[in-house]
């Protein structure tokens, strides 16, 4: 079973009630990216799928990236096609990784073969850096400053 | 010995709790860029009954939103920054062409679909069987899909 903890709450993957929030992502290869995000992050490959249309599931922390080809469109979205990013300099969505020690995870990362786009730097409210994932796709890796609470 | 070790592991998955920002190790939020952060929050408030934690500032600090197990973070669009030199932020140009998206895997889809919509989410389409799946897509303000799918009975992972 796949499940994780968030405040009081457990998640599973798929639910029994309620619902999950995953991060889907296409892919040019499948298998390449389970591994790269399993090796760089931890992370736990679940299925590798196939090539019937069953996607790759991989649980991140406390969520679940979900990888798989383009194509489409599909019945259920007949306007929709899926691509790697055509441009990866121009982004609008991403995956966050919010970390506690944004030096230590550069360090263990790049030595897993991450490629930063720069060391990390100061913004405001956090310190942040970049990684490009094998399909182009930028990842923020961020840590917030010292007394910075949400909610 | 390995079922100790298994059960012990088992635990351990347990006991790890995860919060924003994290205490230790890391915690992963999605990020997309808004042409209006409060309309984007009113939104995902709204339909979903996410927790918004914080409403973002003109200085740069985003809008922050707890949706069930991840946090989703909205901001307007710009750069480059000097982190990443060479990537611009914009709300999708074209909505029609998508790499990734968030993916709200689902117990029931049919009561979903009725109760999103009835709180004013846009579908594209009814829920319609697909592999393995159910499965139907939400617009959101800024024109990003969010996939609302149901495993098929029987699917488990891991």
């Amino acid at each position: 079973m796949s499940q994780v903890q968030v405040g009081r709450k457990t998640y599973q993957m798929p639910p029994p009630d309620g619902f999950a929030v995953a991060h889907f992502i296409t892919v040019t290869d499948v298998e390449r990216s389970a591994r790269f995000y399993e090796k760089i992050f931890g992370g736990r490959i679940l299925t590798m799928g196939n090539s019937e249309g069953a996607p790759g599931f991989i649980q991140i922390a406390n969520t679940w990236l979900i990888v798989y080809f383009g194509g489409g469109p599909t019945p259920d979205k007949p306007m929709v096609t899926l691509s790697v990013p055509a441009d990866p300099d121009s982004v609008s969505s991403f995956m966050n990784i919010r970390v506690a020690d944004i030096h230590a995870c550069y360090e263990l990362w790049r030595s897993r073969g991450a490629e930063f786009l720069t060391e990390p730097k100061d913004k405001y409210g956090e310190t942040r850096c970049y990684i490009r994932d094998p399909d182009g796709y930028i990842i923020e890796v961020g840590q917030s400053k010292p007394a910075f609470a949400y909610g | 010995m390995s079922e100790l070790k298994s059960a012990t592991d088992q635990a351990q998955v347990e006991q790890k709790i995860y919060q924003m920002p994290p205490k230790d190790g890391i915690t992963i939020a999605h990020f997309i860029t808004v042409a209006d952060v409060a309309r984007s929050l009113r939104f995902y408030e709204t339909v979903f009954g996410g927790r918004v934690e914080s409403r973002g500032d003109s200085k740069g600090a985003p809008g922050y939103i707890q949706i069930a197990n991840t946090w989703l973070i909205v901001n307007v669009g710009g750069g480059p920054t000097p982190d990443k030199p060479t990537v611009t932020l914009s709300v999708p140009p074209d909505p029609d062409k998508v790499s990734s998206f968030m993916n709200f895997r689902v117990a029931d889809i049919q009561a979903c679909y009725k109760l999103w919509r009835s709180r004013g989410a846009e579908f594209i389409t009814e829920p319609k069987p697909k592999y393995g799946e159910t499965r139907c897509y939400i617009r959101d303000p800024d024109g990003y899909i969010i996939e609302v799918g149901q495993s098929n009975p029987g699917v488990t992972y891991g």
